[in-house]
């Protein structure tokens, strides 16, 4: 659905994005990672058609980011919350959101029924009429998500949908999008939150002007340190040792306290190897789990990395 | 260009402004002020006059005086825009809602020329009250002391039919293209003073020539005019560049 390749935008000297290459399912929630100025933004706003590219190439479904005829119909097919909200504080939730039914074009019932049903859905229909300036931050937001689904987008761009949030709120935009992708729309999202990326995201890029790492939140989190198992047992015996030494799976072995951690390239078909063998040398087994870094450990590893390179 | 795309931009324009107290205030208080202000002033000279003037030579004068205050509903006209115009692209960048608005399937065309009417409908609307006003008071006046009703004229007719949206189109214009290059409303109006200074200068020069027809040189100015408002149009969606207005932002 969305695809780029060497994607590079500058600005000036300055390059935001340089050689971003990557591809977006139907249906996929891709979750866009970076700290500030990485070129998150720049990206949406390429893809969205706001500001032109300086090379390379991008497209939604079948539209080219960089023909100006296609651009209209890439903004019609987009659903855009941009960072700030944006929304007409003066002008009630209903008519912010008709306004901007009308400039997608739904047609009069249409929009009446999408506007109803978001704002249903959303909780804020009995005050459908207040203006948005009465509004918490919160239901702002969740005013803003309506308004980028209004014309039924096929494609959703979110940039820091739950930023400035307060926990509940951030709960609730977070709740909203998790229905969404039961929708399978494509949903494209900017975020600093690791883990809401982790909940949320089918898979999930970092990014640091270039693109750093790409995969699903499990092949990151496996990605830095390897897949490691970790046996808890009643106590770390010599002959254990020795015998899980002695198996080929096994890439290496460490112990803390009671427990063997140890690097394996596939559990899922090696661990009832290893457990045997560590019963067999005499081992009580009390746990055995899996140890992963956390998403966060991956991206700070990754972005420090980026930085030193 | 859509015009109905247009038309939803303006009329939510139009919604915005309506609930704006500042915008609304001022907007309705220099063509009310001068609507008043022109005939009390035009009445008294006329007045004072009235006594060592034949009823021929007054109504020459007061003729005189109608056509000239008449042309300052065109510097009205010119003045107004700064107020509102000011407000079409610095407000969405207040409002931080420029972005949404730039996203939506509408052409730089179809925007302008929505602000464009969004800014003209009140401002001609508010000039032709406060002409409206002063109409009323002079004709009453002529009618009661000089037994005719001096407007409307001929002269008055072309500065409020052509002249008056005319100008009113070009202020918006140019403040317009204005707004869209600025962050602030304050210096969106500051500028916008400075762009019709050349067109009160204009109104104020024509207004005193004695020696060549009044109604023909309204009529050349209205053509100048009307053809700067076609090149100031296209200019507008020359300059008017999404990118430039999202990425210098601030």
């Amino acid at each position: 659905m969305i695809e780029t390749e060497n994607l590079t935008r500058k600005f000036g000297d300055l390059t935001a994005v340089e050689n971003l290459t990557l591809k977006v399912d139907e249906g996929e929630v891709f979750g866009f990672l970076g700290p500030n100025a990485a070129g998150k933004t720049t990206t949406v706003r390429m893809l969205c058609c706001l500001i032109s590219k300086t090379s390379g190439k991008a497209r939604i479904g079948d539209f080219e980011i960089d023909r100006e005829a296609d651009c209209l119909a890439i903004r019609k097919m987009v659903g855009l919350l941009p960072e700030n909200v944006g929304l007409y504080e003066t002008l009630s939730a209903y008519k912010n959101l008709d306004f901007y039914g009308r400039l997608y074009e739904v047609p009069d019932q249409k929009r009446q029924g999408n506007i109803e049903h978001l704002l249903k859905l959303l909780g804020i229909w009995d005050r459908r009429e207040d203006a948005v300036g009465t509004f918490s931050k919160g239901t702002k937001q969740k005013i803003a998500i309506a308004r980028a689904l209004i014309h039924d987008p096929q494609v959703l761009f979110l940039d820091e949908p739950t930023a400035n949030l307060d926990p509940e709120a951030s709960k609730t935009v977070r709740d909203f999008i998790l229905e969404l992708k039961k929708e399978k729309r494509t949903i494209f999202m900017n975020t600093h939150n690791l883990d809401e990326a982790g909940r949320i995201c089918d898979r999930i890029a970092i990014l640091k002007t270039k693109l750093i790492a790409v995969g699903s939140p499990e092949d990151l989190e496996r990605s830095t340190s390897g897949r490691k198992t970790v046996v808890h047992l009643e106590s770390v015996t010599d002959a254990v040792l020795a015998a899980v030494k002695q198996l080929s799976v096994v890439k290496n072995v460490r112990t803390s306290e009671n427990k063997l951690i140890l690097g394996i390239d596939n559990p899922e078909k090696d661990n009832p190897q290893l457990v045997r063998a560590v019963v067999k040398a005499g081992g009580d087994v009390q746990f055995v789990t899996e140890l992963r870094s956390s998403l966060e450990d991956v991206y700070l590893k990754l972005v420090r990395e980026a930085e030193v390179q | 260009m859509r015009l109905w795309k247009s038309w939803i931009v303006a009329t939510k324009d139009l919604s915005l402004f309506r609930r704006n107290k500042y915008i609304l205030y001022s907007l309705i208080a220099l063509p009310f002020l001068m609507g008043l202000l022109f005939p009390v002033i035009a009445i008294f000279s006329l007045q004072t006059e009235a006594t060592s003037l034949t009823t021929a030579q007054l109504t020459e004068t007061a003729t005189l005086l109608i056509n000239l205050f008449t042309s300052y509903f065109v510097i009205i006209a010119a003045i107004l825009p700064t107020i509102i115009a000011s407000y079409s692209f610095v407000g969405e960048k207040l409002e931080k809602s420029l972005e949404p608005l730039l996203a939506t399937p509408t052409t730089d065309g179809e925007l302008l020329f929505g602000k464009s009417i969004a800014a003209f409908i009140p401002c001609v609307g508010a000039t032709y009250i406060g002409a409206l006003i002063f109409t009323i008071a002079i004709d009453v006046w002529s009618g009661i002391n000089l037994g005719v009703l001096l407007i409307p004229n001929v002269y008055w007719a072309i500065v409020m039919g052509v002249m008056t949206p005319l100008v009113c189109v070009l202020s918006v214009e140019a403040n317009v293209i204005i707004s869209s290059r600025v962050n602030d409303i304050r210096a969106a109006q500051q500028l916008g003073g400075f762009v019709i200074l050349p067109i009160i200068l204009l109104m104020v020069l024509a207004s005193t020539v004695r020696t060549f027809p009044l109604v023909t040189l309204a009529l050349i100015l209205s053509g100048g005019i009307a053809l700067a408002d076609i090149a100031l149009f296209y200019l507008s969606k020359a300059t008017f560049q999404r990118e430039e207005i999202l990425t210098k932002w601030k």
